[in-house]
Order: structure tokens, then C-alpha cells, then sequence
């Protein structure tokens, strides 16, 4: 069954964006990530306007995540003053996001910074985790335990001024690098429309030592926040939001994402991470390829209506 | 000048002199709407030639070609080159008030109805879709820019030619089939029917019709527009309820 899409302005099949929907869904649900560096490139794919699906991508993250956060918020794993510390940064992020998204739409180079900046991040962050889930699986079976910091053991970047206790978090910070973080994602977020939660997670395990049973839902609620906003902006600078194409997505990926949360509580810390790791690798070496391979055709064509 | 056209005003209604065919026609609809379900359209243009006792007597039969252009906007091409190891793009080229569809229907090759001059002088033909360049732009065109343009926009189903697009259901009565694609751009589509005789155009009449969203469609587009605040906070509260929904619905815990 078709369903023409009036902001993106051409027919998709019912079906295969509510199944589109469900898979992205499943897969948030077992990272705790927005599933957006995964639904962006295939509505692309699809032939949806990359503009389109950067915006419509932010309401789909959006909605997923607050399942998402709820489910975690109710277990009691979702640290509540870490994650308004991020979103505080993330909103800012998100606005100077949303003027760079329509100044490159402007000069035609948005699709160029999308793709560069889809390899750049996938590769090193896909890679990172790689490397560091392998090493984390050696010394586990090696008997060896993962070298654990002493509390009150801290780099230079926490201690930078306004430090700020995280009870829940077990740890104790500077809330410059924690807002600077936020920034950065809510900034990268609202560009490539992305929720940022593949960039979020690592950073905290790894920069902050949050536990990871906090992480994701923490990096939940910070998405949540961001992508409302970013949605919001982009609906009212960029007018690329598309509510049909946003339903029927939500709606696969509601239903998605509860089978994906499930399926997350049975997979260990270094499986979790590894498969991540293989999963962001996948959609980095795609892009990747797209640069590199000669292409079929060295011609694309992109027609747009007046305004009227 | 105005004499001219008075003089020859009166060669055509005074009684007793050759006149040159009438040309009537009617579109199956005036109005194409894009609503959910909208995969493409279908426009039918029905035909009739009309003669009279003083109608010139023709040895051979009508030709008939029809030329639809649609809404103009604009083209943007891209053209990848290599950089180093990578593809990106080297060069672009716009135009601009480019006809977004553009098509030519007639019942047999366009070639063998009119000759290349003919073709010309009616700017008939898939070559007008793009002004001609000017000789020293043709010239620079080293990349075929135009080339490009005019086959991607065929794939794209925008710009088409069709030599069965045209049925003669009688000498002097025709239909012809626009076919418009899924991403047929909104706006007014004007149809430019001219009937010829062994290479000599007779006539021609103009027709048109409107494609534009309308119902469902039409609100969402004009509210994503107009309304860009409401329909934003719309979205989110859209998405916030349906994933709190869900959560509701399939908590076991």
C-alpha cells in the first residue's frame, strides 16, 4: 500500500516504513542509542530529501526515546541531574545545529557534510569500540580483571572548575567537560539527525566511568530532550519535518523498541559494546564506499519547486 | 503591419475561400489531486479536427503532436570528480525556470512528422525543454552538462517522449495520454496540441490542467508552512504521547 508523504513529497510503502520503523526501533532499545545514524541514511536510501530526513528522523528519535527513558527511569537506572547537565549543553548545541543545517542547505553543501560527517564519526567512534570491547573480552577470559579507577582518582578535565557531585553516577565531576559533551552531540545530533546516544554511551563509560547500567538510560533522556527541540527547530527554520512519514516510523518504532529494551538486559557490557561497535562499523564502511567507489554515474540531478 | 493582419483576417471569413482546420479539444480532467494514496496520474486529451466544405482538401492524413510542460523550478547537477582516493562533487551547474515535467506525445516518431527546421521554428522537440545555449556556452559545456540534465530527467520519468503516446481513433480523432510521475511537481500544466500535414503545421490550441494536494495533504503541507510553530509542537507531542503509549502498553514490569 503507497502513502504519499506531502513534505517529502513522493509515495513510500506502508509497510516497509512501518518495518523500517520496527528494526531501528528494536535496535534503540537494545543500544539505549536514538537508532537515527541508522533510520537517516535509509530514508535517504529510499529516496526521501536529505533535508527531510534529517528533520523527520529527530521527531522518530524523539519518540523512541521516551519509551526508551521511561522504561529505564522506572528500573531506577537513569541518572537525572547527569542527564540535565548534558541536555543544558545539548540545547545549545541543537540551536547552533539548526542554523548550520539550513546555512549548508542554502550553499548546497548539505549533503556533502552529511556524508563526510557520517564516515569521519561512524569509522573512529565504530573503531574505538571495536578495539576496546576485543581488548575488554581478552582480559576477561584471560582472568585478568578490567583495571578499575580508585575513587578520588581523577583526569585533568574533571577537575576543572564547577565540580558537581552525581551521587547516582558514583562519581564526581567538573560540569564544563559533561556540558561541552552535551554540546557537541546536540550540535552533530541536529545535523546529521542523529540522537547521538552511539556517541553519548562511550563517552560516559569511558571519559566519566558512569556504570553502564546508568548510561544508557541517561543518555536516553538527554536525546529526548535534544530531539524535541531540534524537531521543534526544524519544523519552524527548516520546514522539513514530515508528520506522516514521523507517524508511521514512530509507530514501527514504538512497537520496535519494547522487544529491543527486553533483548538488551540479557547481553553483557563487552558483547553489548562489541556488537555496537560491529553495527556503527557496517553503516560507516557504507558511507565510506560511497566516497571511494567510482561512481556509476557521475551525474546527479536535484530539482526544486519555486517557491510560490 | 496592423493592415496585414486586418487583410488577412478578412481572407479568413469571407465566404468562398480556403479555410484552414478547427482544432477542439477537452482534458478527461481539470484537476489532478494529490492525496494519501497518490502514486502518479493519468490526463487524457480527447481531440477532434474540424473541416467544412471550405476546409483545404489534404491529400494526406493529420499528424498530430502534443507538448506538455509543466510547473518551472530548478535544476541543480552535480558532477563527482576524483580527489585523491575520494568522489566528490567537482562541479555544479544550475538552472533556473526549467520546467520540472516536460513531455512530447505524438502517434509516430517526431522525426518523421516535421523536419529538423520545422522542428526549430515550433520549438518542438525535448531539446527545448533547456533554452538553447548560446555558442560559446555550448562550447564550454566540455562535461555535457546538457546531456546529463536531459538523461537523468528522463530516468526521473520528468521528461519523456512518446511516439504511442498519440491515438488517431478516426482521421480526425484523437487522444493523447500524459502520464505524470509520482513526483509530479504542483502547479499548472499547460498541453500545446498542433496538427500538421506532410511536414506543414495546420494549427494549434492550447489546453491545461492543475495538479495540486488537496484534502489530507493539502492541510498537512499548508499547516508545515504557514502554521510552522503549531504544526512542530504538533509533531512532538505526536511522538512524545505515541512512545509514552507504548511504554504503557507493553509494561510488564
Amino acid at each position: 500500500m503507497q502513502l504519499y508523504l506531502p513534505i517529502a513529497e513522493l509515495p513510500l510503502n506502508l509497510f516497509l516504513l512501518l518495518g523500517m520503523g520496527g528494526a531501528i526501533g528494536f535496535i534503540s532499545g537494545l543500544f539505549g542509542v536514538g537508532g537515527g545514524f541508522l533510520l537517516t541514511p535509509l530514508l535517504i536510501f529510499v529516496g526521501v530529501p536529505a533535508p527531510v530526513a534529517v528533520a523527520t528522523s529527530a521527531a522518530h528519535i524523539a519518540a523512541s526515546s521516551v519509551t526508551g527513558a521511561l522504561t529505564y527511569w522506572r528500573r531506577n537506572a537513569l541518572d537525572l541531574k547527569l542527564g540535565t547537565v548534558l541536555t543544558i549543553g545539548g540545547l545549545l548545541g541543537t540551536i547552533a545545529g539548526v542554523f548550520f543545517f539550513n546555512q549548508m542547505r542554502r550553499l548546497g553543501h548539505l549533503d556533502l557534510v552529511i556524508t563526510l560527517a557520517y564516515v569521519t564519526l561512524l569509522m573512529s567512534v565504530g573503531c574505538l569500540m571495536f578495539v576496546e570491547s576485543i581488548g575488554a573480552m581478552l582480559r576477561q577470559k584471560s582472568g585478568k580483571a578490567a583495571p578499575l579507577r580508585k575513587a578520588g582518582d581523577h583526569v585533568w578535565y574533571e577537575k576543572l572548575p564547577l565540580t558537581m557531585r552525581f551521587p547516582r553516577s558514583k562519581m564526581s565531576t567538573s560540569v564544563i567537560p559533561l556540558a561541552g559533551l552535551g554540546l557537541v552531540i546536540g550540535f552533530i545530533g541536529t545535523v546529521l539527525g542523529i540522537g547521538g546516544g552511539f556517541l553519548v554511551v562511550p563517552a560516559l563509560i569511558y571519559f566519566f566511568r558512569v556504570p553502564t547500567s546508568i548510561v544508557v538510560g541517561t543518555s536516553l533522556f538527554q536525546i529526548l530532550v535534544t530531539m524535541i527541540v531540534a524537531t521543534l527547530l526544524h519544523a519552524i527554520v527548516s520546514q522539513a519535518v514530515d508528520v506522516l512519514l514521523a507517524l508511521t516510523l514512530v509507530v514501527g518504532g514504538v512497537i520496535g523498541a519494547q522487544f529491543g529494551t527486553r533483548t538488551g538486559q540479557a547481553l553483557k557490557g563487552e558483547q553489548f559494546r562489541l556488537l555496537l561497535a560491529i553495527l556503527i562499523l557496517i553503516v560507516g564502511i557504507r558511507f565510506a564506499l560511497d566516497l571511494v567507489a567510482a561512481p556509476a554515474d557521475r551525474f546527479s540531478i536535484n530539482a526544486t519547486e519555486l517557491e510560490r | 503591419m496592423r493592415r496585414w493582419l486586418a487583410l488577412a483576417l478578412l481572407a479568413l471569413v469571407l465566404p468562398g475561400h480556403a479555410r484552414a482546420e478547427e482544432l477542439v479539444l477537452a482534458l478527461s480532467t481539470r484537476e489532478v489531486a494529490i492525496t494519501s494514496t497518490y502514486t502518479g496520474a493519468e490526463v487524457t486529451v480527447f481531440g477532434h479536427i474540424e473541416r467544412d466544405a471550405r476546409t483545404i482538401a489534404r491529400t494526406g492524413e493529420y499528424d498530430i503532436v502534443a507538448q506538455v510542460q509543466g510547473p518551472t523550478g530548478e535544476v541543480v547537477l552535480h558532477r563527482k570528480g576524483r580527489f585523491g582516493f575520494i568522489w566528490l562533487t567537482e562541479s555544479r551547474r544550475r538552472y533556473s525556470k526549467v520546467p520540472l515535467y516536460f513531455s512530447i506525445l505524438s502517434a509516430k516518431p517526431l522525426a518523421s512528422i516535421i523536419d529538423e527546421d520545422g522542428r526549430q521554428r515550433l520549438k518542438l522537440g525535448l531539446e527545448h525543454f533547456l533554452p538553447a545555449p548560446t555558442p560559446e556556452l555550448e562550447e564550454r559545456d566540455e562535461f555535457g552538462f546538457r546531456n546529463a540534465v536531459l538523461r537523468l530527467r528522463r530516468e526521473e520519468g520528468a521528461l519523456t517522449e512518446n511516439d504511442k503516446g498519440v491515438t488517431m481513433i478516426r482521421p480526425n480523432l484523437f487522444t493523447a495520454r500524459i502520464v505524470l510521475p509520482a513526483k509530479a511537481p504542483t502547479g499548472l500544466y499547460l498541453v500545446n496540441i498542433s496538427i500538421l500535414s506532410e511536414g506543414v503545421p495546420l494549427r494549434t490550441a492550447q489546453a491545461g490542467f492543475v495538479v495540486r494536494k488537496v484534502g489530507f495533504d493539502a492541510f498537512v503541507a499548508n499547516a508545515a508552512r504557514n502554521e510552522a510553530v503549531t504544526y512542530g509542537l504538533f509533531t512532538v507531542l505526536m511522538a512524545v504521547l505515541l512512545g509514552w503509549m507504548a511504554n504503557v502498553v507493553f509494561r510488564k514490569d
